[in-house]
């Protein structure tokens, strides 16, 4: 336990330290019991609480404030075992999505949720936030690959969700738990589905000279019936940053855009594929399609992708990341309004996004001790996402609400809409003791208990 | 960007961490580096992570902590140093330098535990140092250590890591060679250019084999040996310690002593000391006097196994071994050397080399964090010795004196057969085996 205000500092910002909230207190259960123990403690004394995994969340999601208490996960990490005839794994919820990866690879599975933060990430936070990844377009997010959950709600009452041996009976409560942002409870334990490893993969690499012509790329592979593993999408900026990080992954310095494209499965027809895909890219507009020639080739392609987030630290003393879901033909006028509303405001975006599904990341590096500039940072954002909403699209992909997208829920849901979340919200922690404050606006909910 | 905070001006102006203020600015929080981080791993909180230790820093420029805080001390202070978090780290922060920064400024308010100091005393003075090597070599050839080595807790260690610093080629080549073990003499035309050797305080006392087998082996690659007799302690405790100051002045001798050389190459077989040389540039970067000649000898810098790895190197006679290489951090992660030990061992035919998991994990040696903290210091190693016995290997390789003490006393102390070497040592040996074969 964790009391002393010095060392509670370090736990009141994650992924995103835009954001600071100090919480009261910080406990790290290291067994199963003991955080059952803790929950029912805090549930006599109507304390409120805030899970937290690694800490790599990016919409301030797992910081706690006021009264709250930081329930830290991250001890509970235990591989409970794995059942490869049956392609199934119980883990604690602190177990790091990576591990359990190289785990299974033993039985030549593997676990297919692999956001970027996959080497410290958490099976628990994956769970909360319903992360994606860039494999997720073909495989499907955390949703898709948890086949049962134990959790402790609130009140100390532990409930069993899914079933990992067939369907559950009933409403589907497992699917209404994971990625509800730690609002309904905390995992004890995770039943997830692995992944058979693919018998063949390639990873292709193709730059364009404009980010439209790589989005136009990108729809009409999709258009073809191409289902690829993943198809990410990294422009100009964000091209340059990775390159100048030790990530280095010889991407073409000068391009405006590149899209990383995998495509996996039997060997049989892949190449097929692979010639399509190809084809596809040099009519959009493509210089040069290049295709890894092995697997240190390949890894080094993923690693300038998946360490792009970081490498962005280079270019600028803080950083806020944005998370929005468009439709996929709309790439092309939405990465249009974003380079606008950049020109608009005077920064520097740099877009790095699962293009495949229509899920943008866009970055905007800055100085936080510089007011003007946080001002204006401030003010993109809330253009960006307009634009994304005024597409057709969604304020999140995969990142969640936290705290960071609140005053963008009434935007996307009318009030009877936040209404129903909140009495959903009420079947699990009528309180509201777990994770307050983030998700859905507060007052939402007062007007609801209002009427 | 409702919660933003804009920083205040800078609350520690003129200390060592405020100079490096650039480096804490280019952490985005991603937390990539959690589990790359032992200290992490095997504590499981924040604050002994590279971002919370970056948190604290920050928060110690910002003022929202003072400098005397004893939470801020303790997490700083259980940091290994490994810099395993550079390797993790895609935005580049200088993880090594804050470190070095941060103890220097914290030591302002409280000097560090007087055991440190009187190691890093010693160290400091070339000839005391001598005498107390001197000293625990003549222990170590009575056999003594190796039977106190059974002691209980810290004693018991320290004697195993005495007991261990003994090369396991030694005995078994002196029973074979009727008790000579004298080496052989190695040639080479000498086209590669010279090199001087850091002889090191540890390495020359304690590994002189290393030392020898290093200049033997070079020579047999061509390289051509120089002199640097005035040379000193490299200084890396120093500076790992927060003493900038007495590193700056040991720095400041080996580079006259290196240049005085004359030689191409400074060569190091030690990977602390060699992370350090290449570092002479940014310690002495603000000395208007000395930085471009510190800067000189950082390019100068070698580690013994890049430049044999240049060379080849030249393959020898078989040698019969089942050998794991273990990376030292400041050779992986500090110097980003990973092939070149490798390439050493490979020029040597018939030893089977295995994997070692987690190989690119500290082993918890870290200068002499192994002898400020103990109890960490064993967590950490504990994994390390698990997964060497899963790899059966009867030698394990490391580049560093410090991994050859901690994991051979590991070792000894789990009762394990399996002993440390300097894979420099090993491919002596092979040559050794070859000139005697072909005289």
């Amino acid at each position: 336990m964790l009391a002393r205000s010095s060392e509670l500092a370090t736990y009141s910002s994650d992924g995103l330290p835009g954001y600071r909230l100090r919480p009261r207190l910080a406990v790290f259960p290291t067994t199963k019991q003991q955080l059952i123990d803790v929950v029912r403690l805090l549930a006599r004394e109507h304390c409120p609480f805030v899970a937290r995994g690694a800490g790599t969340g990016l919409s301030a999601g797992a910081l706690a404030s006021g009264d709250a208490v930081v329930i830290g996960l991250n001890r509970l990490n235990r591989i409970l075992r794995i059942d490869p005839a049956n392609r199934l794994a119980v883990v604690e919820p602190g177990a790091v999505n990576v591990t359990l990866t190289r785990a299974a690879g033993a039985h030549g599975l593997h676990y297919a949720p692999d956001p970027s933060s996959q080497t410290a990430c958490t099976i628990g936070g994956n769970v909360a936030e319903n992360s994606g990844g860039p494999h997720c377009l073909k495989y499907g997010v955390t949703l898709n690959h948890v086949a049962a959950l134990e959790v402790i709600l609130a009140s100390g009452e532990i409930v069993a969700l899914g079933n990992a041996d067939g369907e559950a009976d009933g409403y589907d409560l497992l699917g209404a738990f994971i990625g509800s942002e730690g609002c309904f409870g905390i995992a004890l334990e995770v039943t997830v589905k692995l992944t058979p490893n693919p018998q063949g993969v390639r990873t292709l690499l193709a730059d364009f000279m404009s980010i439209d012509a790589g989005a136009r790329a990108t729809s009409a592979i999709i258009a073809a019936g191409i289902l690829p593993a993943a198809l990410e999408m990294m422009d100009g900026p964000t091209i340059r940053a990775v390159e100048a990080s030790i990530y280095a992954a010889g991407y073409p310095a000068d391009a405006d855009a590149v899209l990383l494209i995998e495509l996996d499965g039997l060997d049989a027809g892949l190449d097929a594929d692979v010639r399509l895909v190809e084809k596809h890219c040099l009519a959009a507009g493509a210089r040069t399609v290049r295709i890894a020639a092995n697997e240190d080739e390949r890894a080094r392609l993923w690693q300038g992708r998946k360490k792009a987030f970081g490498a962005m630290g280079r270019i600028a003393p803080d950083l806020v990341v944005q998370d929005a879901v468009i439709p996929r033909t709309k790439l092309p006028e939405v990465l249009r309004a974003i380079a606008a509303i950049a020109a608009r405001w005077q920064i520097q975006v740099c877009n790095v996004f699962h293009a495949g599904d229509g899920n943008l990341h866009p970055n905007i590096g800055y100085d936080s001790r510089n007011a003007d500039e946080s001002r204006r940072v401030g003010m993109a954002m809330r253009d960006i996402m307009r634009a994304c909403i005024d597409a057709g699209g969604t304020i999140t992909g995969e990142h969640g609400i936290g705290l960071d997208k609140l005053e963008y829920m009434p935007q996307i849901f009318s009030p009877e809409s936040l209404a129903a979340q909140c009495a959903l919200r009420d079947a699990f922690d009528p309180e509201r003791r777990a994770n307050p404050g983030k998700v859905v606006p507060v007052h939402s909910c007062r007007e609801w208990r209002g009427a | 960007m409702n919660n933003e905070l804009t920083m205040p001006a800078c609350a520690i102006p003129g200390t060592p961490l405020a100079a490096e203020s650039a480096g804490i600015n280019a952490c985005v929080h991603c937390g990539f580096c959690l589990q790359a981080c032992p200290t992490y791993i095997a504590l499981g909180d924040e604050n002994d992570s590279p971002r919370g230790r970056i948190y604290l820093m920050r928060a110690l420029m910002e003022g929202e902590l003072a400098v005397d805080d004893p939470a801020v001390h303790t997490h700083i202070d259980r940091c290994l140093g490994c810099r395993a978090c550079e390797t993790a780290c895609p935005s580049g922060v200088p993880y090594g330098a804050l470190l070095e920064a941060t103890r220097a400024t914290l030591s302002e308010v409280k000097r560090p535990p007087l055991r440190a100091r009187f190691i890093l005393a010693l160290f400091a003075r070339r000839r005391v140092m001598r005498i107390a090597v001197g000293a625990a070599r003549l222990l170590r050839s009575t056999g003594l250590p190796k039977v106190l080595s059974r002691l209980p807790g810290d004693l018991g260690f320290a004697f195993a890591m005495l007991a261990s610093s003994e090369s396991p080629l030694a005995r078994a080549r002196a029973h074979a060679h009727g008790g000579s073990s004298a080496g052989y003499d190695a040639r080479g035309d000498g086209s590669r250019g010279t090199f001087a050797l850091l002889r090191g305080c540890v390495m020359e006392g304690l590994f002189t084999r290393a030392n020898r087998a290093t200049e033997r082996t070079l020579v047999a690659n061509d390289y051509r040996a120089l002199a640097a007799p005035d040379q000193h302690c490299c200084g890396a405790l120093h500076a790992h310690a927060g003493d900038l100051d007495m590193a700056r002045t040991l720095a400041r001798r080996n580079i006259a002593a290196f240049e005085k050389s004359g030689a191409e190459y400074v060569v190091t077989n030690a990977a602390g000391c060699g992370a350090l040389l290449k570092e002479y540039g940014h310690l002495l970067a603000n000395d208007a006097e000395w930085s471009a000649r510190a800067a000189d000898l950082s390019a100068r810098a070698r580690d013994v196994s890049e430049l044999l790895a240049a060379a080849g190197p030249r393959v020898g006679a078989p040698l019969d071994y089942r050998v794991t290489y273990d990376a030292p951090c400041h050779l992986q992660h500090a110097q980003r050397i990973t092939a070149a030990p490798l390439r050493v061992l490979d020029a040597i035919p018939g030893l089977e080399r295995v994997a070692l998991a987690d190989a690119d994990q500290c082993c918890g040696s870290a200068g002499i964090y192994n002898l400020l903290e103990p109890a960490l210091s064993a967590a950490v190693l504990a994994p390390k010795i698990a997964h060497i016995e899963l790899t059966g290997a009867a030698l394990v390789a490391t580049g560093n004196p410090g991994c050859l003490m901690q994991i051979g006393a590991g070792l000894q102390r789990a009762g394990h057969s399996a002993r440390t070497i300097h894979p420099v040592e090993l491919l002596d040996a092979s040559y050794e085996a070859q000139a005697r074969a072909e005289p």
